[in-house]
C-alpha cells in the first residue's frame, strides 16, 4: 500500500481525455477488474486550482457515497503529481444499449433500469445531492446486468435557499424547461425531468427532445407538453430568461408511447411534468403502479448486452467513449462547462 | 393480461365475440401491405397496445426481431385478397414456439374476432334447448286431461290466452306478413337463380321433372299460406297452420323469412308430436 501503483496492473489502455487518461486495470490485492482514471495536472488554467474541478467534485461526494446504484469510487492515490481515481470497472452504458439496433428493449428491461436508476438517484438525493448531468451516456451497466450511475463532474449538494446555483447544467436534451428559463434555484426536479427523457428514450430509441438550441429545446418541450401558463406554471414569467412562447396545445403522451400501458404513461406524466414542485421525487416514482404492476422488471442476468461487448472489450472498450466524453466535454455540442 | 391498462376496462370486459370495429376512411385503401397498420388502430379494442408488435414498431426496430421477441404479437396468418384477411394474436415462447389465443377476421374492412369452438357449440347448444323448451310449453298447453276421460289433445280451442305462445302467434302473423312484403335483395335473387341453375346442371332432365312439379305444388302453397294468414285474422290460426304445414313444412319455412324463426319452429315440432294422437291423421 505504500506504493500504491503498485497495487494496479495496467491490463489496457481505455482512453485519454484533456484532462484524464483512462486505464483498465487489475487490483492485485482484491483481483478485481477496476477503471483507472488519471487526472492529469493541468499545464495551464488548471494548475492553479491545483486539480481539476470536475475531479475534485467527484473525490470530494463518491467518498462518502455507498450504494450498488452508484459508480464505486474504490480509491484515489496520488503518485507523483498526478491524482488517479480507482472506479468499478463497468462495460457498457445506456447509451450504447439504446443506440443497439440489435437489442428490442422489453417493457421488462425498460423497467428494470428505471428502478435501478431511481434507486441510485432516490440515495443521491436523500443524501442532498443534485446528480445535475443525469444522461444514458451516464448511466453505466457491468456484466452482471447492474446499472450505476456515474460521472459525479457536475453533482453538488442541494437545499441551501440562499445558494445561487448555475442553470447551465445538465446535457440540453435532457434539461427541464426551469433550467431552460435560467432558474438558479432548483431541487432534484431537474434531476427528476432528465430521467423522464431518459425513459421517454427507451421507449422510443431515439433522443425524445433532441433540441439545437436552448430556445429550440423549450420549443419543442411545449410542442409535446403544451405551452404552460401563468396558471399551470405560477411565477414562471418571473424567471431570468423567461421568454414568451407560441402557444401550443398539449399532445396525449399515449400517442407518442404507443406500446406503453397506463401505468408507465401515469409515472412519464409526473416525471415530465412542466411545474417543477408538481414533478414527483425518486420516492414517489417508485411508489408509482408501474413498477408494482407486471410485468416483473428483468433480473440482471437477462438484460440485454450489446452484441458486440466481447470484441470490443479486447481492443476498444465501450467505456473508453464513456470516460473521454466526460473528461473533456465530448458533448461540448450539448453541454456548457462552467 | 394487460395489467398496464388502466382505461381500457369497459371493453376488456365486454364480450369481444359481440363486437365489430371498421374505419371506415381506411377501408377503401386496404391491402395485404398495410392490413396490419388497419388492425393496430388506436381504436381497435382487439388490439392491445402493449403487444410486441407495437414495442417493436414504437422503438423503430425491424419487424423480424418479433421471432426473437416472447410474449404477446399478431401475424397476419391468411389473405384472400380483395375482401378477407385473417390475423392472428398469438403468445410467443420462443422462434419456434407460439400459442394461439384468438384469431380476427377483417371482411370488407369490418373486424370481427372469430369465435372460438366452445362458443359456437355453446350457442348453438343453448339455442337449440331454448327451442325444445318452447316446444315443449306449446305442446303442454294443448293437452286435456279429465278424470273420466284421460289425457288428450285438444287444438281446436281458440284459447284466449292462457299460453304465452298464443299471443306469440297471434303477433306472428303479423310479423310474417311483414317479411313477405320485404323483397329479396337482387344479390338474394341471383345468387339463388345462380344455385338452382348450378342444380339443374348437376342433375338433369329425369330427376328435374318430379322436382318441378313439387316446385309448383310449394308456389301453391304459398299462395294457400297467404290467403290463410288472411283468414287467420278471424283468430282460428291453428286448424289452417296444421293443415299447411304437413303439405310442405319447408315451403313455409321460406316464405316466412328468418324473422319468424322461433314461432316456425315451434309449429313444425308441434306438427311432430301432434302425429301420435290417433284422431288427427284421418284428416291429412
Amino acid at each position: 500500500m505504500e506504493e500504491p501503483i503498485l497495487r494496479y496492473e495496467k491490463i489496457d489502455f481505455l482512453g485519454e481525455g484533456q484532462f484524464a487518461t483512462v486505464y483498465k486495470a487489475r487490483d492485485v490485492k482484491t483481483d478485481k477488474i477496476v477503471a483507472v482514471k488519471k487526472i492529469k495536472i493541468g499545464s495551464r488554467v488548471e494548475a492553479q486550482d491545483g486539480i481539476n474541478r470536475t475531479a475534485l467534485r467527484e473525490i470530494k461526494l463518491l467518498q462518502e457515497l455507498q450504494h450498488i446504484n452508484l459508480i464505486g469510487l474504490l480509491d484515489v492515490f496520488g503518485q507523483k503529481s498526478n491524482v488517479s481515481l480507482v472506479f468499478d470497472f463497468m462495460d457498457t452504458d445506456l447509451e450504447i444499449i439504446v443506440k443497439d439496433n440489435n437489442i428490442v428493449l422489453t417493457p421488462a428491461n425498460v423497467k428494470a433500469y428505471m428502478i435501478m436508476t431511481l434507486k441510485g438517484l432516490e440515495y443521491l438525493h436523500q443524501n442532498w445531492i443534485l446528480h445535475r448531468d443525469l444522461k444514458p451516456n451516464n448511466l453505466l451497466i457491468n456484466r452482471e446486468g447492474i446499472l450505476k450511475i456515474g460521472d459525479f463532474g457536475l453533482a453538488k449538494a442541494f437545499g441551501s435557499p440562499t445558494r445561487i446555483n448555475t442553470h447551465q447544467v445538465v446535457t440540453r436534451w435532457y434539461r427541464s424547461p426551469e433550467l431552460l428559463f435560467g432558474a438558479r434555484q432548483y431541487g432534484t426536479g431537474v434531476d427528476m425531468w432528465a430521467i423522464g427523457c431518459i425513459l421517454a428514450e427507451l421507449l422510443l430509441r431515439v433522443p425524445f427532445l433532441p433540441g439545437e438550441s436552448d430556445l429550440d429545446q423549450l420549443s419543442r418541450i411545449f410542442q409535446v407538453f403544451g405551452t404552460p401558463n401563468e396558471e399551470t406554471w405560477p411565477g414562471m414569467k418571473n424567471l431570468t430568461d423567461y421568454v414568451q412562447f407560441k402557444i401550443f396545445p398539449p399532445q396525449q403522451l399515449r400517442h407518442i408511447f404507443s406500446a406503453a400501458g397506463d401505468d408507465l404513461i401515469q409515472l412519464m406524466e409526473s416525471l415530465l411534468a412542466l411545474y417543477p414542485p408538481s414533478r414527483c421525487d425518486c420516492t414517489q416514482a417508485l411508489q408509482m403502479p408501474y413498477f408494482s404492476n407486471k410485468p416483473a422488471p428483468s433480473i440482471g442476468s437477462k438484460l440485454p448486452m450489446p452484441s458486440n461487448l466481447s470484441k470490443i472489450e479486447t481492443d476498444k472498450p465501450s467505456l473508453k467513449r464513456k470516460l473521454l466524453e466526460s473528461i473533456d466535454g465530448g458533448s461540448l455540442a450539448k453541454r456548457l462547462q462552467f | 393480461m394487460m395489467p398496464g391498462r388502466i382505461g381500457n376496462l369497459p371493453i376488456a370486459n365486454e364480450n369481444p365475440l359481440g363486437l365489430s370495429w371498421h374505419d371506415s376512411a381506411w377501408i377503401p385503401l386496404l391491402s395485404p401491405s398495410n392490413i396490419m397498420d388497419y388492425f393496430s388502430e388506436r381504436s381497435n379494442p382487439f388490439f392491445d397496445r402493449t403487444c410486441n408488435n407495437e414495442i417493436v414498431k414504437m422503438q423503430r426496430l425491424s419487424m423480424d426481431q418479433l421471432q426473437n421477441m416472447t410474449g404477446l404479437e399478431y401475424i397476419l396468418l391468411h389473405v384472400q385478397d380483395p375482401i378477407l384477411y385473417v390475423i392472428r394474436k398469438q403468445h410467443r415462447h420462443s422462434p419456434t414456439q407460439a400459442i394461439p389465443l384468438a384469431d380476427y377476421y377483417i371482411i370488407a374492412g369490418i373486424v370481427y374476432q372469430a369465435p372460438d369452438l366452445a362458443s359456437v357449440l355453446n350457442s348453438r347448444l343453448l339455442s337449440a334447448v331454448h327451442h325444445l323448451q318452447c316446444s315443449f310449453e306449446e305442446t303442454m298447453s294443448y293437452s286435456r286431461y279429465h278424470p273420466s276421460k284421460g289425457y288428450w289433445w285438444d287444438f281446436k280451442a281458440t284459447k284466449p290466452g292462457p299460453s304465452p305462445y298464443n299471443t306469440g302467434q297471434s303477433s306472428s302473423k303479423d310479423v310474417s306478413s311483414t317479411p313477405k312484403e320485404e323483397p329479396s335483395t337482387l344479390f338474394q335473387r341471383q345468387r339463388v337463380d345462380m344455385l338452382l341453375a348450378e342444380l339443374v346442371r348437376q342433375f338433369p332432365l329425369p330427376v328435374t321433372q318430379a322436382p318441378s312439379q313439387a316446385n309448383g305444388v310449394t308456389v301453391k302453397t304459398e299462395n294457400s299460406n297467404e290467403k290463410s294468414n288472411d283468414k287467420a285474422a278471424d283468430g282460428n290460426i291453428n286448424n289452417i297452420t296444421i293443415k299447411q304445414e304437413p303439405v310442405d313444412p319447408s315451403s313455409s319455412d321460406m316464405t316466412n323469412g328468418g324473422l319468424q324463426g322461433h314461432t316456425e319452429i315451434k309449429t313444425e315440432i308441434k306438427q311432430e308430436n301432434m302425429k301420435p294422437p290417433p284422431e288427427k291423421k284421418p284428416r291429412l
